[in-house]
């Protein structure tokens, strides 16, 4: 019976192995390798990480220093979007959670392209601003900025970090808070022990999945980010018009590495609020 | 109290327009009439969508994006179906551990998946084409199968499938009568969300499919060069074919996260 069961997942794990483990064990080999005359040699040395780590300080700096606070930002939007779809709008709850679910699947380069309609010097909130007189000049810090990166990133990541929150925050019942209450508990003690305790699991996922998806993008940082580079963008050329495949994988797994320092850094940080 | 309720009221509005009208704004400029997308609107017109379908891709990208997509939902909701099924008789402990593994891909950024992908189809001499896409495409669409489909079968009751089988049906025969019936629904919106997924994928679409274009590639070839209005009728074109399938899929399989 077992082993019939396991055969089922036989099919899936296939495709995982054959192609997410092979295919990123071989990549991960690449990085060891060299380029000479556009041909990989299977020659090991650590150059490439060598120049993926000194020749690229500021790259990283300028991309952590968008996708920590996108991170982080999101994370407490989507707590406090949830927790108001869950307890402070009644009905209009389950339209923001259906806002949430379209938004989720609304197309990745529309919604960047949106931004980028929406921010731009002839775009719509100048557009508007200037039609209502408001302002004389098209405010120019909205587009081409780290502001409008981070903008841009939060809306498109909004609702991964919504949807498993509400989920958790569905489990939470009104008997629970009414009996707190009774008990007196203060607001504090309703909010921090009960909502937050009960979606730290969502909250930290929120995180995690943020700072990976942010610090690995490149087509936002192109379309929006104007003079702001991610790392991501010196990446994918290597793979197009540079035929640099070994540097470009150092690089992606120097930023897998940092990023999940980072991640290693703030759950140990998370968990000194745990109350247990 | 009151205050507060208006408060937050006045904050779940400002939320929810925030994540909203960006996609509202898309549709809507691909029905105006100026070439740069500002307000006021003077008038509405449908020239960007006769640009659009005049383009000389616009057909094949279509083409290429529905074969894809369904493609990849085909064989997602079969190998996803089969481990969600599997996976829903082991231990709850052992199942949630293999989820996750299985899931790692979609939490990865898609640029290092793609140039992962590239890199090994190459080296093993694989040509890139449609078939490369959609085997790319697997890797994310089926841990949202399994997801979804094993949400409706850790509820699913076996004593159906025992009386069938005591009253002497085959294995297959319970699976096919009984069984299939019954997680249809939730399997056909697992597909649809597969489908939503794979059209609107860009990032490893790009780095896989070699020559070719989907409707994704299309538009970003289009932005790069220009913020003309035709760009927002493809979008539109995207939006209504994920949106309403993903809809469709969260309306039959009532899965909320």
């Amino acid at each position: 019976m077992r082993n019939k069961n396991f055969l089922l997942i036989v099919p899936a794990i296939a495709v995982f192995s054959l192609l997410f483990v092979l295919p990123f064990i071989y990549f991960f080999l690449i990085s060891l390798w060299k380029i000479k005359f556009f041909k990989l040699v299977r020659d090991f040395n650590l150059v490439n990480y060598d120049k993926a780590i000194f020749n690229y300080v500021e790259i990283f700096i300028n991309t952590y220093s968008v996708s920590i606070p996108v991170a982080i930002i999101t994370t407490v939007i989507g707590f406090y979007y949830s927790y108001l779809a869950r307890f402070k709008t009644g009905k209009f709850g389950s339209l923001m959670i259906f806002i949430a679910l379209v938004t989720l699947f609304g197309g990745y380069l529309m919604k960047i392209y949106a931004w980028k309609t929406i921010l731009g010097n002839e775009g719509i909130i100048n557009s508007i601003l200037m039609y209502f007189s408001i302002i004389k000049e098209p405010l120019s810090f909205l587009l081409y900025t780290k502001q409008g990166l981070v903008i841009t990133f939060v809306h498109f990541l909004l609702p991964f970090s919504i949807l498993p929150t509400y989920a958790s925050l569905r489990g939470v019942n009104e008997i629970e808070i009414d009996s707190m209450k009774d008990l007196g508990a203060k607001f504090y003690h309703v909010h921090f022990m009960l909502f937050f305790q009960r979606c730290r699991a969502g909250v930290l996922a929120s995180f995690v999945f943020c700072l990976l998806i942010t610090s690995g993008d490149y087509i936002t940082p192109y379309l929006i980010g104007g003079k702001i580079t991610f790392i991501g963008n010196m990446i994918a050329p290597k793979f197009g018009q540079f035929y640099d495949w070994p540097g470009g994988s150092a690089m992606s797994f120097t930023m897998l590495t940092i990023s999940i320092l980072i991640i290693i850094l703030t759950s140990y940080l998370f968990k000194l609020t745990d109350p247990k | 109290m009151i205050i507060d309720k208006f408060i937050s009221r006045i904050f779940a509005l400002i939320l929810s327009f925030f994540l909203i009208s960006p996609i509202l704004l898309v549709v809507l400029f691909a029905f105006t009439d100026r070439a740069l997308a500002t307000f006021p609107i003077n008038s509405f017109s449908l020239k960007w969508w006769v640009e659009i379908f005049n383009h000389r891709q616009f057909a094949s990208c279509f083409f290429n994006s529905v074969t894809i997509g369904l493609s990849v939902a085909f064989v997602s909701a079969i190998t996803g179906t089969m481990a969600a099924i599997g996976l829903s008789k082991l231990p709850a402990k052992t199942a949630s551990i293999t989820l996750a593994v299985i899931s790692i891909p979609i939490m990865l950024p898609p640029l290092v998946l793609g140039i992962a992908l590239l890199s090994f189809y190459v080296s093993i001499g694989m040509k890139l084409g449609l078939h490369t896409v959609i085997i790319s495409h697997l890797l994310f669409t089926q841990p949202f199968v399994i997801l979804v489909v094993y949400a409706r079968m850790i509820t699913f009751d076996y004593s159906v499938i025992d009386s069938a089988r005591d009253l002497g049906a085959s294995p297959l025969k319970a699976f096919l009568t009984i069984t299939m019936p019954i997680i249809q629904p939730v399997v056909i919106g697992a597909a649809l969300l597969a489908v939503a997924l794979s059209v609107d994928d860009f990032i490893i679409t790009f780095f896989t499919i070699g020559a070719g274009n989907t409707l994704p590639t299309l538009v970003f070839g289009m932005m790069r060069t220009s913020l003309r209005p035709s760009v927002n009728a493809i979008g539109t074109i995207i939006l209504l074919m994920t949106i309403s399938s993903s809809i469709i899929a969260l309306w039959i399989t009532r899965y909320r996260g």
